[in-house]
C-alpha cells in the first residue's frame, strides 16, 4: 500500500486513487464544488449508509458559504459543522483506503494534502442473536456478532465501569482487520497486558479471518494438547472473565472473543451454575467431570479389560460380554475404532452439509447404519453402548470436544495394544502435558495443581454466591 | 529448573517411596512396620542436619547423589519387571528380555517426555497422581476396615525388626532427590522435611496395616504382600477394582523413574556445566543399564546401604565460604 502523502492537486489525487485501487468498481468518487472549492467525496459502495451520507454529509456540506481557500473550508467543516462523531484526519493513501474500506467517507479538496474522514458505516451485518454453541437456560440469550463495535457495545452495556478499557487496532497487512483488546485496568496487571501486546506485535499475517489465526500467538509455543487461550461467544460470560482479571481480544468478522488466560476447570463451568442452587450446580459439575473421563477413557477401558484383564469383570458381566463379542467378526480394537470413526464421519457430514440435509443425514446414519451394523454382527451391542456413552459424554463438555476426540482414539490404541499398562502410561504423558500447559505464567491446571484451597470453592463445589462475593477473586491469585 | 512448593516436592518423593512399598517382597508383619517407621524416623533426624545446615551441596556430594539416582532408577525398573507376573503387562511375560525392554522402553519414553517439560510440570502432575494414589489407598483401607480380620496383625512373624529397618532404607528411593530438589523448594526447608517424612510415615503405616489385615493369612506365602492385598481388598462383592490399583501402580512407576531421570539430569548439569544437551537421555540410558544389571535381584541390603550413604553424605560438613559464595 502507498504510504506517500496525499497529492495537493485534486485531479492527480483522484488519478492516484484510481491507480492504487485498480479502477475497482466499488470505489465511489463524487466530485462537487462547495464554498467555491473543488472537492471529492470518496466512499466504498456497500460499506456506508446511503441515507446517513445523504442527510449528514451531502446536505450540509453542499450548503457551505463561499470560502477563500480549502484550508478555510476544512476548518469550517471541522469547527462549525458536526457531520459525524468519528472524524479522523487522513494524511496518506494507506490511511485513506483503510478508512474508506472500513465504512468511512473521505473528503478531499483542491490544494489540500490532508483529507477529512467521516464515520458513516452502514454495511449489512447479522444482528444480535442467540449463541449457537454455548447453550444457557437461565442466562441472557444474546451472543456476539461479526461486528467488532457491536460486540464492544455489548460488553460496555454490561460493565459500565470506567476501568473497562477497549483498545482498538488493526492487524493483517492486506485485511487490516480491526482487533479490540479488552480488559479491566484495575484487575489485570499491566505486565500481563504488555506481554499480550508484545505477543500480538509478532503477528505478521496478511489477513486475520478467524480467532484461530491469532490464538497461536497468544499461547505458549510448546506442544500443548489443550488450549491455554479460550474463546466465548457470550457477552455475559466474557464480562465475568473480565471481572476475574482476564483479558479478551475481539476480531472483526468473528462472533467469538479470545480469553486469556484460560484454565482447565473453566471448561466445566457455565453461567447457569450460578443460577441454580449450589447443591445442584455442584452435582452438575461433578457430572461433567465424570462425563469427561468417561468420554476419554470408557471405550479404552472396555477394550483393555475385555482383551487383557477379564479377571476384573464379575462372572455375569464376563459371560455377557463373551457372548456378545464371539459373534463379532473383527477384533475388539478394530470394532471400537470402526464405531468411533463411523461416528466422526457422520458428525462431520452433519456439520458440513446444509442444515436441513445435515439433520437428516445424522438421523439416517445413526438409525440405519447403527442398527444395521449391530444386526449384521459387525459391531457388538456392548461396544456400541460404550462408544455411544463416550460420545455422549464428550458432548457434555463441548469446549474440549477436539481434545476428547483425539485422546479417545489414542487411549483405545494404547489400551488395545498394551492393556491397562498402555492406558496408564499414556495417562501419565497426557497428565504431564496438561500440567505443562501454561500461558503468561498461569498454570492451566490451577487451582487443582498448584493447589489453591480458596479456588476449590468454585471448582470442586459451587459455593453460595453470598460467600463468593466477598472474595474479590482475580485470576492473578493463580499466577506462578 | 524452576522453584516448586513443598507439597509438590513431597508428592514426587512420596510417589517414589510408595512405589517401593508396593513392590515389597517376602513376608511382612508388625515388626516390619516398626522397622519401616523407625527407618523413616532415623532418616528424618539425619536429614535434619543437612536441612538445618542449609547451603548448597558440594560437587563430590552431587556425584554420590547422581550414582544413587541411577541405582534407584534401575531398582524401579527391576521391581517393575519382578512384579510383572502379578501385575499383568501384555507382551512382557511372553517375550522374555524383549518384552522387558519394550515395557522399559515405553516407560523411558514417557519419562523422557515428562522430564523435557520441566520440574514444575512434573511436580504439578505428581500432586494429581499422588492424590489419585491416595484415593486408591483410602478405598483399599476402607474396604479392609470392614472386611478384613484385624487379628491378622498379630500373627507371628518370620522377619525381625532389623530386616524391616533395612527395608525402610531400601524403599526410600526419593532420599537423594530430596536433598537435591530441596534447593529448588520455596519456603522453609525444615517444613518440607517434616511434611515429606510425616506423610511417608503415615502412608507406610496405612499400607502395611491394610496389607497385613487383608492378606494376613497368606502373607507368608505370597510373593508381593502389598500387591496381593490390593487384589484381595475389594469394596464391592461382585466387582473387582484392581484396575484402579493397576493404573496407579504403573503411573507411580513412571513418576518414580521420571524423578530419578530429572534429578540425574540436573546433577549432570551441575557436575558438568558444559554438558547441556541429551542429559535426560544419558540418564535414561544409565538407568536402563543399571536395571539390566540389577534385574532379578531385590538387593535390600545394597539399597539400604546406598540410602544410608546418601544420608551420611548429605550430613557431611560443607565449606561455609563456598556456600556463602554460592548464595
Amino acid at each position: 500500500m502507498e504510504k506517500s502523502g496525499l497529492l495537493p492537486v485534486l485531479d492527480s489525487s483522484i488519478n492516484e486513487i484510481r491507480r492504487i485501487s485498480g479502477g475497482s468498481s466499488d470505489v465511489l468518487i463524487n466530485r462537487f464544488v462547495t464554498g467555491g472549492i473543488h472537492c471529492a467525496l470518496l466512499c466504498c459502495e456497500g460499506m456506508v449508509s446511503t441515507s446517513v451520507i445523504t442527510e449528514l454529509i451531502f446536505e450540509p456540506i453542499t450548503d457551505i458559504p463561499e470560502k477563500h481557500s480549502a484550508a478555510e473550508l476544512f476548518h469550517y467543516i471541522n469547527e462549525e459543522l458536526l457531520l459525524s462523531t468519528d472524524r479522523p484526519e487522513v494524511g496518506d493513501y494507506d490511511t485513506l483506503f483503510r478508512l474508506m474500506n472500513s465504512g468511512f467517507a473521505v473528503l478531499l479538496a483542491e490544494g489540500m494534502t490532508t483529507g477529512l474522514a467521516f464515520g458513516v458505516q452502514g454495511y449489512a451485518a447479522r444482528g444480535v442473536d442467540e449463541p449457537s454453541g454455548e447453550g444457557n437456560i437461565m442466562g441472557a440469550h444474546e451472543g456476539f456478532t461479526e461486528t467488532v463495535r457491536v460486540n464492544m457495545s455489548q460488553i460496555r452495556r454490561r460493565i459500565k465501569s470506567p476501568e473497562l478499557v477497549m483498545e482498538l487496532f488493526a492487524k493483517g497487512s492486506k485485511s487490516y482487520t480491526d482487533l479490540c483488546l479488552c480488559y479491566m485496568k484495575d484487575r489485570v496487571p499491566e505486565s500481563l497486558i504488555e506481554k499480550i501486546r508484545s505477543s500480538l506485535d509478532d503477528v505478521e499475517l496478511e489477513a486475520v479471518l478467524t480467532t484461530g489465526q491469532l490464538r497461536p500467538f497468544l499461547e505458549n509455543g510448546s506442544f500443548e494438547i489443550f488450549d491455554s487461550a479460550g474463546t466465548t461467544e457470550r457477552p455475559d460470560v466474557l464480562c465475568s472473565k473480565l471481572i476475574e482479571g482476564r483479558a479478551a481480544l475481539f476480531v472483526d468478522g468473528v462472533p467469538y472473543a479470545i480469553v486469556v488466560p484460560r484454565l482447565f476447570c473453566e471448561s466445566f463451568q457455565t453461567l447457569d451454575d450460578y443460577a441454580f442452587k449450589p447443591y445442584y450446580s455442584t452435582f452438575i459439575r461433578w457430572l461433567k467431570y465424570g462425563a469427561f473421563l468417561a468420554a476419554v477413557l470408557l471405550p479404552s477401558f472396555y477394550v483393555s479389560i475385555v482383551m487383557y484383564h477379564p479377571e476384573l469383570l464379575n462372572s455375569t458381566l464376563f459371560m455377557l460380554l463373551v457372548d456378545a463379542e464371539k459373534k463379532a467378526p473383527m477384533s475388539i480394537v478394530t470394532e471400537a475404532l470402526f464405531a468411533l470413526l463411523m461416528y466422526e464421519i457422520i458428525r462431520e457430514a452433519g456439520v458440513r452439509l446444509p442444515k436441513p440435509v445435515g439433520g437428516a443425514v445424522s438421523i439416517i446414519s445413526g438409525l440405519i447404519i447403527g442398527d444395521a451394523a449391530v444386526n449384521s454382527g459387525l459391531i457388538s451391542t456392548p461396544l456400541l453402548t460404550m462408544t455411544a456413552l463416550a460420545v455422549l459424554g464428550g458432548l457434555v463438555v463441548p469446549e474440549l470436544n477436539p481434545q476428547i476426540t483425539v485422546l479417545r482414539f489414542a487411549f483405545i490404541i494404547a489400551g488395545g495394544a498394551l492393556g491397562l499398562f498402555g492406558i496408564s502410561l499414556l495417562a501419565c504423558g497426557v497428565l504431564v502435558n496438561i500440567c505443562a500447559t501454561e500461558d503468561y505464567g498461569f498454570p492451566y491446571t490451577a487451582p487443582l495443581s498448584p493447589f489453591k484451597a480458596s479456588g476449590m470453592r468454585d471448582t470442586a463445589v459451587r459455593s453460595s454466591v453470598k460467600k463468593m462475593q466477598s472474595r474479590g477473586f482475580t485470576v492473578e491469585e493463580y499466577h506462578e | 529448573m524452576n522453584s516448586i512448593s513443598r507439597y509438590q516436592l513431597a508428592a514426587m518423593l512420596i510417589i517414589t517411596d510408595v512405589f517401593g512399598l508396593f513392590c515389597l517382597s517376602v513376608s511382612i508383619s508388625l515388626m516390619t512396620l516398626y522397622g519401616l517407621l523407625s527407618a523413616a524416623a532415623m532418616q528424618f533426624l539425619l536429614s535434619l542436619i543437612s536441612v538445618l545446615h542449609g547451603g548448597r551441596s558440594a560437587k563430590w556430594q552431587h556425584i554420590i547423589y547422581l550414582l544413587y539416582a541411577v541405582f534407584c532408577g534401575g531398582a524401579v525398573f527391576a521391581s517393575l519387571w519382578r512384579t510383572s507376573g502379578v501385575i499383568y503387562i501384555p507382551y512382557e511375560d511372553r517375550n522374555g528380555i524383549w518384552g522387558r525392554l519394550l515395557t522399559a522402553g515405553l516407560i523411558a519414553l514417557v519419562c523422557l517426555y515428562s522430564s523435557s517439560t520441566g520440574l514444575r510440570a512434573v511436580s504439578r502432575a505428581a500432586v494429581i497422581a499422588a492424590a489419585a494414589g491416595l484415593l486408591c489407598i483410602i478405598i483399599d483401607f476402607a474396604s479392609a476396615a470392614f472386611t478384613a480380620d484385624w487379628e491378622n496383625l498379630f500373627r507371628p512373624e518370620k522377619q525381625g525388626f532389623f530386616y524391616g529397618f533395612a527395608r525402610g532404607f531400601a524403599v526410600s528411593g526419593g532420599l537423594g532427590s530430596f536433598f537435591v530438589l530441596l534447593e529448588k523448594t520455596r519456603g522453609e526447608r525444615s517444613r518440607a522435611a517434616v511434611l515429606y517424612f510425616g506423610a511417608k510415615a503415615v502412608l507406610t503405616a496405612v499400607i502395611v496395616l491394610t496389607s497385613l489385615a487383608v492378606a494376613g493369612g497368606i502373607v507368608s506365602v505370597t510373593e508381593f504382600p502389598v500387591i496381593t492385598a490390593a487384589q484381595l481388598s475389594q469394596p464391592f462383592e461382585a466387582q473387582r477394582i484392581d484396575s484402579l490399583f493397576l493404573v496407579i501402580f504403573i503411573s507411580f512407576a513412571a513418576f518414580s523413574v521420571t524423578l530419578q531421570v530429572m534429578t540425574g539430569a540436573y546433577l549432570l548439569k551441575r557436575i558438568f556445566p558444559e554438558f547441556s544437551r541429551w542429559r535426560s537421555c544419558t540418564m535414561t540410558v544409565l538407568i536402563l543399564g543399571a536395571a539390566l544389571l540389577i534385574s532379578g535381584r531385590e538387593l535390600i541390603m545394597a539399597r539400604a546401604a546406598a540410602a544410608a550413604a546418601v544420608l551420611i553424605v548429605s550430613a557431611a560438613a560443607k565449606n561455609p565460604l563456598k556456600n556463602s559464595a554460592d548464595k
